[in-house]
């Protein structure tokens, strides 16, 4: 059989073909209807390791997977009982607990005990040649888990620590794992989720999408959404272009494009004030930021207002302490600082630099970063002070925090992420993170004492005063010129109800639901 | 057979070619490796975040090969790679030979049919406008041309995604499509093919039309039509041959742009291909992966430029001659 293609064949196959690729049903919406829901990750997965996550994209699958002995209440700081049926702190050194009966492991690893337990904990702990898991901080109060029967056991702490809790009972170190399954899967452990929780990780494509789907097994309540797909996609843009088209239910966007998305039929979005701690900083170690009236100098002549106005589109509330409002020693009478340009040169007058010096600003190569650093530079022109922008790529930024590169800074813009026990912030500026992450060296030997003691106090009360004090001495030094704790924009589907817990990159699937 | 295709000559040829290959891919990866050096930050403490511990630290540096010196690095990467083996991430602990094979397909689906498209509108473009220069309509074509060379991929590419996928929703937005459904793929790969071939229309157009027009003033034409032969034809068979030589030889270098171009490309549409593969590698320094994606890349260059040699000498007979001649120890 002979075939002759003419160039009339040739329009009418591929018009053919077009409306064939065409009318496909690529269904935008067809993902709800059917109890399924697609969400962008801004990376993909990494590890599923517990103990050596890569952070929030694959805490939050773990977390899905997995089960704690507690767990945070959907969206709020608050914990309850998770895989134990009862937990209580019997002294401020020992937690004793009780799992709930018929718990399995799935991937056929059996029920999930004590041993587990123990095993799950214990590794936390640094091994025999000193080697140490990467969240093994998390677990530093560890002493040991003793197992009082199949079901029961004994938390032994070597201190008081109330922020186990909330680091690491309710968090991602503290999700239990088969001691079956770690022996068994070897390396292949950290891409091989293993739980007893909600779902149960059916695929994960690496950087196309994992999928989760409901564990038929999971005695507690069943999630919203029989199946959750979890797409990496690393550009802003292409998520917002994806969700307005249909392809996606539920991501993260930028805050600047948040009216736009709004304006879409049947997209919703919210935006979450987040825990973080952005704020710009001197090396106290280098002159003249030794000198504390150059440091209030600069404080008076950085306008926090136009930074947030210009770098974050308005997006953000602004910053004055440490701790984010929400968090347990959240200062709220904290100082509120207005500009004042010619308070501003009048103290470095006083300082012997009224005709002002040259400094260097370094930040990450983030538009936001950079916008900032641009404000701050304008800002600190009006007093003299002629500032030069270091923008680094993350690789060599991060650096900084290595063979004490920190003592060659001058100005820095940092940003860290945070957690929900004020010790966890508190921790990065104590006198021995110098040369390591307290990068502006500022040493405080009342501040030290106070982050050690905030540690162990078990009273909330005495602990809430603990960490305000903190701050009153990071605001006496006028080192810190706190800009944001930041805030994340989300957008969805609008017959979708998120559960995002109060730092805003913590995603708890379960709690997914439909509006 | 005589001159560049006889036995001896084209052995010689393909050697001499194959020894610059060799170098080309050695010299890409020993550069990669030096640049680790050079570049500030320890990749391990970068790949792990602040708070891996200096024990895990090491145990990556020594994953990654970070602790052997420079050459032993090169040596011991070429060794494992001419075994199949590139590697293994450091991240996942999966293999990046499995992770650049699973890949790969999609990038070169992609640079083929973005080259295709670019030859097949590129080439008839540059031909409207060569047979009429001067006209309002080589006017309005050299104004489109060097639009779309001017247009970044980028760009191009998120507007088409804003018109095909947001408002008509003709199109989906990520990704390459189901594997094994080849409608679907196809459907996947039409938006991106467009984005990246944009500008090499308007390159090829610009150099078909150049090219053309110089053609069509060697006597050899003016003798074709002297003879009567159809303008048609002057143009389609004695002509666009030999103009298109140029054209030719730039789709060699043309493929590290397309590959450079797809970066941009796969990244916006989320195509898990080698373009958003290296990229995502770089942002985190996962130096195994980016290695291994460099080696595939540059053998893709380095192949590809090969083939245009080729390609040259059979479509233009004085290259040939001239090759043919050099190895045969003749002057050119």
């Amino acid at each position: 059989m002979s075939y002759e293609l003419t160039r009339r064949g040739f329009l009418a196959g591929a018009a053919a073909a077009g409306v064939t690729v065409l009318g496909q049903p690529w269904a935008n919406v067809a993902y709800a209807a059917d109890g399924k829901i697609v969400v962008r990750t801004d990376e993909d997965l990494q590890n599923l390791d517990p103990a050596n996550r890569a952070g929030p994209i694959d805490v939050n699958v773990i977390l899905a997977v997995g089960q704690g002995l507690v767990k945070f209440k959907p969206g709020t700081t608050e914990w309850e009982n998770d895989a134990a049926a009862e937990i209580k702190q019997v002294s401020d050194t020992l937690i004793e607990f009780r799992l709930k009966e018929g718990l399995k492991f799935t991937g056929g690893y059996g029920d999930l005990t004590a041993e587990d337990v123990k095993f799950s904990f214990e590794r936390f702990k640094p091994a025999a040649d000193g080697t140490k898991v990467t969240y093994a901080d998390d677990w530093a109060a560890l002493d040991s888990v003793e197992v009082t029967g199949p079901l029961t056991g004994k938390i032994h702490l070597k201190a008081p620590s109330p922020a186990v809790w909330l680091i690491a009972l309710a968090d991602g170190s503290g999700v239990i794992i088969s001691k079956k399954a770690f022996e068994a899967l070897g390396d292949k452990f950290k891409t091989t989720a293993i739980g007893s929780g909600p779902y149960i990780l059916k695929e994960w494509v690496p950087r196309d999408h994992f999928t989760l789907v409901a564990n038929p097994d999971y005695i507690g309540e069943k999630p919203a959404f029989s199946e959750i797909v979890g797409k990496p996609i690393t550009d802003d843009k292409t998520a917002q272009l994806a969700l307005q088209a249909g392809e996606i239910d539920f991501s993260r966007i930028d805050p600047a494009v948040a009216k736009d998305v709004e304006a879409t039929k049947g997209l919703k979005v919210e935006k979450l004030s987040a825990i973080d701690y952005v704020w710009i900083g001197p090396n106290i170690e280098k002159k003249p930021f030794d000198d504390v009236r150059v440091r209030q100098a600069i404080r008076k002549a950085i306008d926090v207002p136009a930074i947030i106005a210009a770098a974050y589109n308005g997006a953000v509330d602004q910053a004055f302490a440490l701790e984010a409002p929400g968090l347990l020693g959240h200062w709220k009478d904290a100082p509120r600082y207005e500009r004042d340009v010619d308070g501003a040169k009048a103290l470095l007058e006083e300082a012997g630099l009224g005709g002002g010096f040259t400094t260097k600003l370094t930040v990450l190569n983030k538009a936001v970063a950079q916008a900032t650093a641009a404000v701050v530079q304008a800002n600190l022109a009006e007093i003299g002070i002629e500032v030069e922008i270091e923008a680094l790529d993350p690789g060599a930024y991060w650096a900084y925090g290595e063979n004490d590169a920190s003592k060659n800074l001058e100005l820095v813009l940092v940003e860290y992420r945070g957690k929900f026990d004020p010790g966890f912030q508190t921790q990065w500026f104590t006198s021995d993170q110098i040369g390591t992450w307290n990068w502006q060296r500022w040493s405080n030997k009342d501040f030290d004492a106070l982050h050690k003691q905030g540690l162990v106090e078990p009273d909330p009360k005495k602990r809430e005063q603990i960490y305000v004090d903190a701050q009153k001495l990071m605001d006496e030094s006028a080192a810190f010129w706190w800009i944001t704790h930041n805030a994340y924009t989300f957008a969805f589907k609008d017959w979708l109800v998120p559960g995002i817990l109060p730092n805003g990159n913590q995603w708890q699937y379960a709690s997914f639901k439909k509006a | 057979m005589n001159g560049f295709w006889s036995k001896g000559s084209l052995a010689r040829y393909g050697a001499s070619r194959l020894a610059t290959a060799v170098l080309v891919l050695v010299g890409s990866i020993a550069l990669l490796c030096s640049l680790t050096l050079i570049v500030p930050g320890d990749p391990a403490r970068i790949l792990l975040g602040a708070r891996a511990t200096p024990e895990l630290v090491e145990t990556f540096r020594q994953q990654m090969g970070l602790n052997l010196p420079l050459y032993e690095r090169v040596f011991v990467f070429f060794k494992h790679a001419l075994q199949g083996d590139l590697g293994t991430d450091v991240i996942s602990g999966r293999s990046v030979t499995d992770m650049v094979l699973a890949a790969l397909p999609n990038t070169i689906l992609l640079a083929v049919s973005a080259i295709g498209l670019a030859v097949l509108l590129g080439i008839p473009i540059g031909c409207y406008a060569a047979v009429r220069p001067g006209s309002l309509l080589d006017q309005v074509l050299a104004v489109f041309s060097v639009s779309l060379v001017a247009t970044p991929s980028y760009v191009v590419a998120i507007l088409l995604l804003y018109f095909f996928s947001v408002r008509l929703g003709w199109f989906p937005v990520l990704g390459a499509g189901e594997p094994g459904h080849v409608l679907d793929q196809l459907h996947h790969l039409i938006l991106p093919t467009i984005a990246l071939a944009v500008g090499w229309i308007g390159y090829i157009a610009r150099l078909v039309r150049s090219s053309l027009l110089e053609v069509l003033s060697e006597p050899y034409i003016r003798t074709a039509r002297a003879y009567g032969q159809p303008e048609r034809r002057v143009v389609m068979k004695y002509a666009l041959k030999l103009a298109c030589i140029p054209t030719v030889a730039i789709l060699g270098v043309g493929i590290g742009e397309l590959m450079g171009g797809a970066v941009f490309v796969e990244v916006i549409f989320n195509r898990p291909g080698l373009g958003s593969l290296v990229f995502d590698a770089i942002r985190v320094r996962n130096y195994p992966v980016v290695q291994g994606c460099i080696l595939i890349i540059v053998a893709i260059f380095v192949l590809a430029n090969l083939l245009v040699d080729f390609a040259y000498a059979w479509l233009d007979p004085r290259v040939r001659e001239a090759l043919g001649r050099t190895r045969s120890g003749g002057g050119v």
